[in-house]
């Protein structure tokens, strides 16, 4: 379903990452995990472009997402993406910040859009603040609508990007739940994240990136039971000894 | 007291001098307006040039060429404008207008000189708010809406400029009536203007006090006029966050 290929990126001198291989099938839960500044993040936003790769090839169903002809904006309706800080639409309601893409660049009719909103609102647990603006929400509140106007668009698979790392500690569960249901689904999910348990009991492969390069590419378990590199094993014990 | 009230009427009532002031006030008026409008749409075409991402070598493969691939001409254009603009004092920008283009190349009334001028001069000023606007916004709301499949102009139409307008519409005020302040210099290439039919007046009057102060009481009652404005425009828009 995606294919990233001996991918590279330079933000100038900075060489962020340094070929990364990465094979996603449909189904596929897989959690990013690494020490910041390991090019986690770069890497998701590479994948919808919304960083230039700087060299390799990407493929989203068998589409090669770097050539001059691609309809990047055609293939970004297929990839959703949740943002470590939400980036909800401040001047609409969240019936709007839902609704928004799927009128404006799918052309689904208002009442389609709004009956579809209403079942995300639904499912996300926060029916009752369709007309709310997202500076009335907690930041809970506000991930989750961030993941129902990803899903509105119906993508295929989503991106998140950190999505719970700008909560507070309360708040985490009630997006992590979410995220597990949307799992239970099948939606495909690649996620950037922290929260070791989740990866460990909801993702059904592990990445472990360290200085622009994929180290491991695991079972969850294989990977917090007997890892494999040096790093990996470092990397562990500092997180889970904390 | 009845003296002064004598010396009052004979200052601006004498041969209907008060017209000079109606009149000269009309023109301020209409050009700050015309300019502001002059100003606003070159303004935004400037402000979008200075953050377009045009960059026509961006793919070039040649190694001599290299030096080209951030090169985006609109926006080095739109600098160039602005740094001249901003760089040279208004009354010489307006005396070039008047003495070297709009005359031998195009012949124009005062009146559209100086629109024209002004607008030209507001625009620079307008580009900068707009530009510091719309930089200023977070970024992830770009990226957000480009992750949804909108295209650059929709996303710049439907999230950005919408949150823009609503930062920048004091600072486009502020302009706005240091603009109208501005256009105060226009006698210098013979403009009618509130300033320069309270030079006449004094002139014809021999009296120099009440015709200068009472221009200045004319701008003053406008700024502030302009000031409230904004001041509620800017209440409602905080009210709507």
């Amino acid at each position: 379903m995606i294919k990233v290929k001996n991918l590279h990126k330079y933000f100038g001198e900075l060489y962020v990452l340094k070929g990364i291989d990465l094979e996603v099938k449909q189904g596929d839960v897989i959690a990013i995990i690494g020490p910041s500044g390991s090019g986690k993040s770069t890497m998701l936003h590479c994948i919808n472009r919304l960083e230039e790769p700087s060299d390799g090839h990407i493929y989203i169903d068998n589409e090669d997402i770097m050539a001059p002809d691609c309809d990047i904006n055609a293939i970004r309706q297929k990839v959703g993406m949740v943002f470590q800080h939400f980036n909800l639409f401040p001047h609409k309601t969240v019936l709007e910040n839902i609704t928004l893409a799927p009128s404006l660049v799918k052309k689904v009719s208002k009442d389609e859009a709004e009956k579809t909103a209403y079942e995300l609102l639904e499912k996300v647990g926060l029916s009752d603040k369709a007309l709310s603006y997202p500076n009335k929400l907690s930041g809970g509140q506000k991930q989750r609508i961030a993941i129902a106007r990803a899903l509105a668009m119906k993508p295929e698979v989503i991106l998140f990007d950190e999505p719970t790392s700008a909560l507070d500690p309360e708040m985490i569960k009630e997006v992590l739940d979410v995220m597990k249901e949307l799992a239970k689904e099948g939606m495909t999910m690649l996620i950037v994240t922290h929260e070791m348990g989740f990866a460990k009991n909801v993702a059904n492969r592990l990445i472990f990136m360290d200085n622009g390069k994929v180290v491991e590419d695991t079972e969850p378990n294989e990977f917090f039971n007997s890892p494999k590199s040096e790093r990996a094993k470092e990397f562990l014990d500092k997180v889970l000894n904390k | 007291m009845d003296s002064y009230l004598s010396v009052l009427y004979n200052t601006f009532m004498k041969d209907e001098r008060y017209m000079l002031i109606v009149n000269g006030l009309m023109f301020t008026l209409s050009v700050t307006i015309l300019a502001a409008v002059i100003g606003i749409i070159l303004g935004v075409v400037l402000s979008l040039m200075t953050i377009s991402d045009f960059r026509p070598f961006k793919h070039t493969k040649s190694k001599k060429l290299a030096f080209l691939r951030d090169f985006n001409p609109l926006n080095k254009l739109a600098l160039f404008y602005v740094t001249v603009i901003r760089g040279t004092p208004t009354v010489v920008q307006l005396l070039i207008l008047f003495n070297l283009v709009f005359t031998g190349i195009l012949e124009a009334p005062v009146f559209v000189v100086a629109v024209i001028g002004f607008g030209l001069n507001s625009a620079a000023y307008v580009a900068e708010i707009i530009r510091a606007g719309i930089q200023g916004l977070d970024k992830g709301q770009m990226e957000a809406a480009r992750a949804l499949g909108m295209s650059y102009g929709q996303s710049m139409r439907v999230i950005i400029i919408p949150q823009a307008v609503k930062k920048i519409m004091p600072a486009l005020v502020s302009e706005f009536i240091v603009l109208f302040k501005e256009t105060s210099v226009v006698g210098m290439i013979g403009g009618n203007d509130l300033t320069k039919a309270a030079k006449e007046i004094a002139a014809n009057s021999f009296r120099a006090a009440e015709p200068w102060l009472l221009a200045a009481l004319i701008y003053l009652l406008l700024t502030t006029l302009f000031t409230y404005f904004m001041r509620k425009v800017e209440k409602r828009l905080k009210e709507s966050d």
